[in-house]
């Protein structure tokens, strides 16, 4: 497909109409990074779309209004995200200063989180379900590298390679990378889950891979107790996994 | 929804989303874990949000599961809405769009390898239309009139139909570029006509 230089630009209407997939999707979305008519057209567009959207208006199912409301009550929410934290004049100051990382950061550590903040000069954002992607991705993904509890977790993947997490648990969210795994088979993907007690939740595709790293994804809503899991899944990803994970990392 | 135009309609006062200026506020609210703003926001919109994901996915079994989804994810990432970056409406229904077109890519992917492209007619609900968003639906109706017949069927497609802008150009039988630029020029002409200025 040719989605070079100006011709990216083309692409706002597609992307607005979530028509984009895969490698496409990706690049466009660094595009938007930097290009911010685009932006601005995307978000026209969006609003746009959202009156169709809205133009399609049937009732519910009258069970529906209750079975909300119920599983809204017995669910945690998101907190807001770190910059708007700081953006409050800086309330955290006491936890700032005591920082209390689980252990000084080893040199290990520290050359993770710098491969890590390396790989954000490419990062193609994943997370299907996040809606902020566009814009906040590499802000969010900076976030939780830079949270004063950010934990590095690492693990072994069973294909071989490594699994690095970094973990905030004040925002409740985790950057996942991994370097050394092996291209999953065929037109297959990785899929980073999730796991808890009440199941496994998407937290997107993981891309590339041949043995280099892959894109960081960013997991929200990540508790202790929750396990990272990695999975092979089909072309475009399942709802819920299909395969033993390759990876699993306990968060802390 | 029929999708055909129904030719002039009273347009009447433009003002649809006017009538719930609150909407923002009400997620702000929900943010901070109050329950009846999110009753409040439930009521507005979920009969779009379903009418939305149903519209891409048909099933009523399986659109109910992902409008349910998707409500629940306006309560669980409420923080993360900024109005600075859009309406609240345009929020919710990007979020309807997408977990709708997850599930149908999800299952094409994982229940058919070489997908056989089946252009289902993009109507033929039978379900009962809300009378509040009537001026809306005849506002989309007259602006998808306005626009020529391939910009329609594209943004139909893509937009209602949840296919991809490749499956779309295999199904109108045009180059991707041509797609690529009609979805794009018909969404333009959409918002120029609707008046969107966000």
């Amino acid at each position: 497909m040719n989605g070079r230089g100006h011709d990216l630009h083309l692409l706002t209407g597609a992307y607005a109409a979530d028509a984009l997939t895969g490698a496409e999707l990706a690049e466009f979305e660094r595009h938007l990074a930097r290009c911010p008519s685009c932006a601005d057209e995307v978000r026209e567009l969006r609003e746009t779309a959202a009156r169709l959207g809205m133009a399609t208006a049937i009732a519910p199912p009258p069970g529906m209004r209750e079975q909300v409301l119920a599983a809204a009550a017995r669910t945690r929410q998101l907190p807001p995200p770190a910059r708007k934290l700081s953006a409050l004049g800086g309330p955290r100051r006491g936890t700032r200063l005591r920082r209390a990382l689980p252990r000084p950061l080893t040199a290990v550590a520290l050359a993770g989180m710098a491969a890590a903040i390396v790989i954000l000069a490419v990062f193609q954002v994943s997370t299907q379900h996040q809606l902020d992607k566009a814009q906040a991705g590499n802000r969010a993904v900076a976030a939780v590298l830079a949270a004063p509890d950010a934990r590095i977790q690492t693990g072994t993947a069973s294909v071989g390679g490594t699994v690095t997490a970094v973990v905030s648990a004040r925002d409740a969210e985790a950057v996942i990378t991994t370097a050394g795994m092996p291209a999953p088979p065929g037109t297959r993907v990785y899929q980073l889950w999730v796991l808890s007690a009440a199941g496994a939740r998407s937290a997107g595709l993981m891309r590339a891979g041949e043995g280099g790293p892959t894109s960081p994804v960013l997991a929200s809503g990540v508790q202790p107790g929750d396990r990272l899991g990695i999975t092979i899944e089909p072309a475009g990803g399942s709802r819920q996994p299909t395969s033993t994970p390759v990876a699993l990392i306990p968060v802390r | 929804m029929n999708t055909s135009p129904t030719g002039r309609e009273p347009d009447g006062p433009a003002h649809a989303e006017e009538g719930r200026p609150e909407l923002a506020g009400l997620l702000a609210s929900v943010a901070r874990g109050d329950q009846a703003a999110f009753e409040s926001v439930y009521d507005q919109l979920a009969g779009p949000v379903y009418g939305l994901v149903r519209k891409v996915l048909r099933d009523p079994a399986q659109s109910e599961e992902v409008a349910q989804e998707v409500m629940l994810d306006v309560w669980r990432t409420a923080s993360r809405f900024d109005a600075g970056r859009g309406s609240a409406v345009a929020w919710v229904m990007t979020i309807a769009h997408r977990r709708a077109v997850d599930r149908v890519r999800s299952e094409s992917a994982s229940t058919q390898r070489e997908q056989k492209l089946a252009p289902g007619p993009v109507s033929g609900d039978d379900v009962a239309e809300l009378v509040e968003t009537a001026l809306d639906r005849q506002r989309v109706r007259r602006c998808l009139g306005a626009l020529t017949s391939l910009q329609a069927e594209a943004v139909k497609l893509a937009y209602y139909g949840g296919y991809t802008y490749p499956q779309v150009a295999e199904l109108l039988g045009v180059a991707l570029g041509t797609v690529k630029t009609r979805i794009r020029d018909g969404l333009i002409r959409l918002r120029d006509c609707m008046g969107v200025t966000q």
